[in-house]
Parts: structure tokens; sequence; C-alpha cells
């Protein structure tokens, strides 16, 4: 019976040493597959999270996008043409710190690069164009203005007369449109001048607008202040462009001043309007086109192209002048300074060539009293003229005296209306028929008023003291009167 | 001529009327005699008016005359000297009828005599 007790309690024992030892083993391998379970959920959340986070950003992406193609892109095209254009930013602002964020920021940058590079070489283009059609234009305009003007010296019907004027105003005005046109497009002004009277420069300038009636020129300078040849057609032009603004900023019963006035640089051409003015943005539009360094693009004058400032701007980076248009005027409007440099003037002589005759005179001379002046213009003239071939006018010789004179007209009174001819005994050339002048004039008066176009190379000196002048002007005047009343002229007074 | 202006003016001529070509005086024609006043002119004097009478200078001349002298095509001339006249400024008389001129023969002897008295 032992025998078989012990090797039961032996098998027994090793039997739940085997069952202690692999229940051990089977709770262990529990214990480790529900932590490994654990683990596995655990990953399969922060899957789960960073795929969500995956999609979230490729979703801000996808919307960055389609803002940068909507919103942003657009809006960077726009400023290429209008630097004020505000671009928006990208919509979460911590995405521009991201790589792609800074990556779409250099395609916009790029492309404002690009967009700006390939404006300005179509808008050259464009000018190149431009340039070309305007040259051949303002050509045109040129020669029909030749046409206009021979008819105007060859017909005087007044009929005719009068729609030859109005073609001619037409056709400056067309001219004037041209040639900014040109000057903007980065062409040469198109007409190369003589040295010429300032005033005659800007009463040009005035000649070529619709409401040149309404301009007044002042003109404070010394008569002979004149422009160098190139400076001309520029200062023409200017002057037109800036009465043009005042024009068009005045009301039409209102005048537009112009004042010309000696600097000590310079001259300074002033044009006031007394109209409404303009705002402090037009304003400084205004005088960045007319005073900015900048190249001006024929995209950047709107639509229709407003050339007459850019034109400016362009002649006065040209041509060393400057404008400002920066005040307001005393009169309400807008006030516009031209002002010439001393190296761009020069001097004519007013009696050789005397400004033309619509040109204002200076107030200069008004403002001299007259005797000496004439003494004054008389001294200088013998040394010019002295040796002249002209000899057409009558009391040209120094000689004669006022009883010549009164005599002079008592024979006109007998001869009427005869036209009288009286040569220069001390001048007249071999070959030079005497010719006919005015049958009794003050000499060397004409001369005292330069912009009267006296033809002063004709004029021989007369030498005479004011007192002479005096006497021969009296003679001439009791001379003339007593021809009026003894003798009815041939026909009838027309008055 | 030094004193021509040589090339295109800068002023053309309808400033100097203010586009006008018609003129009052209807009848003035190229040959009619302008007689200016003597003294200066009257302050205020429009520009184009001034120098047509400081070119007549108290004298006579034709209106073709006086146009050549301004530089100005006579229609322009004409409407100056009508608005001249009618300030009373200029006076105006009818060209010298042919008839009464002088034989172009004797002008042309006493030319002559002129330039022999020269010589």
């Amino acid at each position: 019976m032992i025998e078989i007790t012990v090797p039961a309690a032996a098998g027994l024992s090793a039997g739940t040493l085997l069952a202690l030892v692999l229940g051990g083993f089977l709770l262990r391998s529990r214990r480790d597959r529900s932590g490994l379970r654990e683990e596995i959920a655990c990953l399969r959340e922060r899957l789960d999270d960073t795929r969500a986070k995956a999609a979230r950003a490729s979703d801000d992406l996808i919307a960055e996008i389609a803002h940068l193609t909507e919103k942003r892109i657009p809006a960077v095209a726009t400023r290429a043409a209008h630097p004020h254009a505000q671009v928006p930013g990208p919509l979460s602002s911590d995405f521009a710190r991201t790589r792609p964020g800074a990556g779409l920021e250099g395609v916009l940058d790029g492309l404002l690069g690009v967009m700006t590079k390939e404006r300005k070489r179509v808008d050259a283009a464009a000018r190149a164009g431009m340039r070309g059609t305007t040259r051949e234009i303002q050509a045109g305009l040129y020669r029909l203005q030749d046409v206009l003007r021979g008819l105007q010296q060859q017909y005087d019907e007044p009929e005719l007369a009068q729609t030859l004027f109005e073609l001619d105003h037409e056709n400056e005005q067309s001219l004037r449109r041209a040639q900014v046109a040109a000057v903007v497009c980065g062409a040469w002004v198109g007409l190369a001048r003589e040295e010429s009277h300032l005033v005659d420069a800007v009463t040009g300038g005035q000649s070529r607008l619709v409401g040149y009636h309404r301009v007044r020129v002042n003109n404070h300078l010394e008569s002979g202040t004149a422009l160098v040849s190139h400076a001309v057609e520029p200062v023409a032009i200017i002057v037109a462009e800036l009465l043009d603004n005042a024009l068009r900023h005045s009301s039409r019963d209102s005048d537009v001043t112009v004042n010309l006035e000696r600097a000590h640089h310079g001259v300074a051409v002033t044009i006031d309007d007394a109209g409404v003015g303009m705002s402090a943005d037009e304003r400084a539009y205004a005088q960045r086109m007319v005073a900015s360094s900048e190249p001006i693009l024929l995209s950047d004058l709107g639509d229709p192209p407003r050339m007459g400032l850019a034109a400016i701007g362009q002649l006065t980076r040209q041509f060393d002048l400057s404008v400002d248009l920066s005040t307001p005027s005393p009169y309400g409007g807008v006030r516009a300074v031209l002002l010439v440099d001393n190296h761009l003037l020069s001097h004519v002589d007013p009696v050789v060539r005397p400004p033309a005759a619509a040109a204002p005179r200076s107030t200069r001379e008004a403002d001299t009293p007259e005797p000496p002046v004439r003494q004054e213009t008389r001294g200088k003239l013998p040394v010019r003229t002295g040796g002249s071939a002209r000899t057409r006018k009558v009391t040209g010789s120094p000689a004669f005296t006022a009883a010549e004179i009164l005599t002079r007209t008592n024979f006109s009174r007998v001869e009427d209306s005869y036209p009288e001819t009286v040569p220069d005994p001390g001048t007249a050339p071999d070959d030079d028929l005497p010719q006919r002048r005015r049958r009794h004039a003050r000499p060397g008066a004409e001369a005292a008023v330069p912009a009267a176009r006296p033809v002063p190379e004709q004029a021989p000196p007369p030498a005479r003291t004011p007192e002479d002048s005096a006497a021969a002007l009296g003679a001439l005047q009791t001379g003339t009167a007593a021809a009026r009343s003894s003798a009815e002229p041939e026909g009838n007074d027309p008055r | 001529m030094t004193g021509r202006r040589s090339g295109r003016p800068l002023v053309p001529a309808y400033l100097s009327t203010g586009g006008v070509a018609r003129p009052r005086h209807t009848e003035l024609e190229r040959l009619s005699l302008l007689t200016g006043g003597a003294g200066p002119a009257p302050d205020g004097l429009p520009a184009a008016r001034h120098a047509l009478y400081d070119v007549l200078d108290g004298g006579t001349l034709t209106l073709v005359e006086a146009a050549a002298l301004l530089e100005l095509p006579v229609s322009a001339v004409r409407v100056l000297a009508a608005e001249l006249a009618e300030q009373g400024l200029v006076s105006l008389r009818p060209p010298v009828p042919p008839a009464a001129l002088p034989a172009s023969d004797l002008l042309k002897r006493v030319a002559d005599g002129l330039r022999a008295l020269k010589q």
C-alpha cells in the first residue's frame, strides 16, 4: 500500500508543481497580452490623431492655395499697376511661418517681379508704336499749318479769312495733342525753333488752346528776354499744358493770369487760375507727375489718358526746367510756376527782331518815362544801323529839322493823297530805288517801343534832341490839322 | 532782311484779333490808307492794336504795308485797323485812285535824278 502511495504522492506533487508553473506562465502571458493591447490602442489613437492633423493641415494648405489663386494673385496683379493696392495676407497668420507658407510668399514675389517687367516691356512697345504714329501726324499737321498760313497771306476775303483762322486754330489744337502724345512717348518735341522771345513762346502756347481768350499775359520782363533755341518749343508746350489745366479747372467767365517775372535764378512764369482748385490728393498726383524722376508709363495715365502733366514731367526732366504745382493760388485756384533757369535764357535784340504783334509788351517800358527811353534808343540806333542800306524811311536823315518836316507836311497837303517818294540822300545805295514809307513819321519814336515791329534796320539813325522832336511833332500835328481842314481828300473819309 | 524771322512763327495770326477776321469796315481794301493818331497809344490797348498804332507812328501807310511790317496777314490787320478807327485812333481813307498816280516814267525820271544827285 505504501509503495503505491509514494509514487502517487510524487506524481501528484509533480502535477501540482507543473500546474503551478503553467498557471504562472498563463498569468504572465495574460498580463503581457493586455499590455500589448493597451499599447496597440494607444498607438491607434495616436495614429488617428496624426491622421486627423495631417488631414487638417492638408485642408489648410488647400484653403491657402485657393486663397492664393482667388485673392492674393489677382491682388498682386493689381498691385503691379497700382502700387497702392493692398495684397491680402494668408488666411491664418501662422501659415506664413511654415515652409509651404514661405514657399507661397516666394511665388507671389516672383510673380510681382515678372509682371512689373512685362508691363514695362509692353508699355515700351506701345510707346514706340505711338511715337511713330504721332510723329507722322505731327509732321502732317505742320504741313497743313504751312498751307493754312500761306492761304492766310494770300486771301483776305473776310469770310474766307475767318474760316482760315478757325482752321488754323483747330490745327494748332490737334498739333498740340499730337505733340504732347509724342513727348509722353519719349519722342523729341518735333520742331526746331530759333532763339525767340520768351513772351512769344508763352503767347504761342496760349494760342494752342480753346479758351485762349480767357488768358491774360502780363509781361514784366525786360524786353529782349529770350529763350535759347532748344528751350523755345518745350517752354511753349509746358505753358500750353499748364494753361490748359488752369482753363479746365476754372469757370468760363474767369480769367487765367500769366505773369512773367525775373527771378534770381532765371525767369518765373506764374499761372494762376481762379477756379475750384485741386484737392490735396490731386495736387500731390500732379506734383508727382510733373516733378518725379521716375519714367512715366502710358498705362499709368488712366483712360482717357491724362497726357498733359506727364508731358510736362518728361520735358522738365529733359530740359532742366522746373515746374511747381504744390501751392494753391491766392485766387483760390491752382498756382503753377514754371522756372526757366538762367542757362536757358538769352537775349534777342527787340529792335532788330521784335516779338510777335500779338505778344503783350513789357510793362517795364510803360513804367519808364518815355523821353529818356527814346533818347537812349536813339543814342543806340546809329551804332547799329548807321550803315544800313535800307532807306525806306522818309525822315531817316539825321539832317532833317522840324522846319523841313513842316515843309514836307505842306508838300503832302498840296499833293494830298499822292504817295511820297523821298529818298534818304545820305544812305541810299546806287541800286536802290527810293521807297514809299509813312508820310510824316516821328523819327526814332517807333524804336522806343520795340514790340511795335519797327523794322529798324530800315531806319537810318535820326540824331535829334527831344526838343527838336517835340518841335517836329508839333509841326506835324499842325500840318496835319491844316491839311485836313483845308483840303478834302479825294474820296470820302471812310469813317 | 535781318529783322524777318525765319522759320515757323510761334504766334499764329488769329491771336492778334482774338480769332476775328470779319472787320466792321468791309470797305477797307488792301491799299486803303491808314493814318495814325499823334501821341502815345492809350493805356490798355490790346497788344496787336498797340503794335499797329506804333507801326503807323502818326504817319500814313497802306493796309498792306502795315501788314507786311507787322508780319500779319492783311485780313488780321484789316480787323485791327477797323477797331482802331472805331476808337478814333486811326483814320481811314480809300486807296489812291490809279488815275491820280503820277506816271511811272515820271517816277523813274525822279529816281534817276535822285541817283544822279547822290553821285
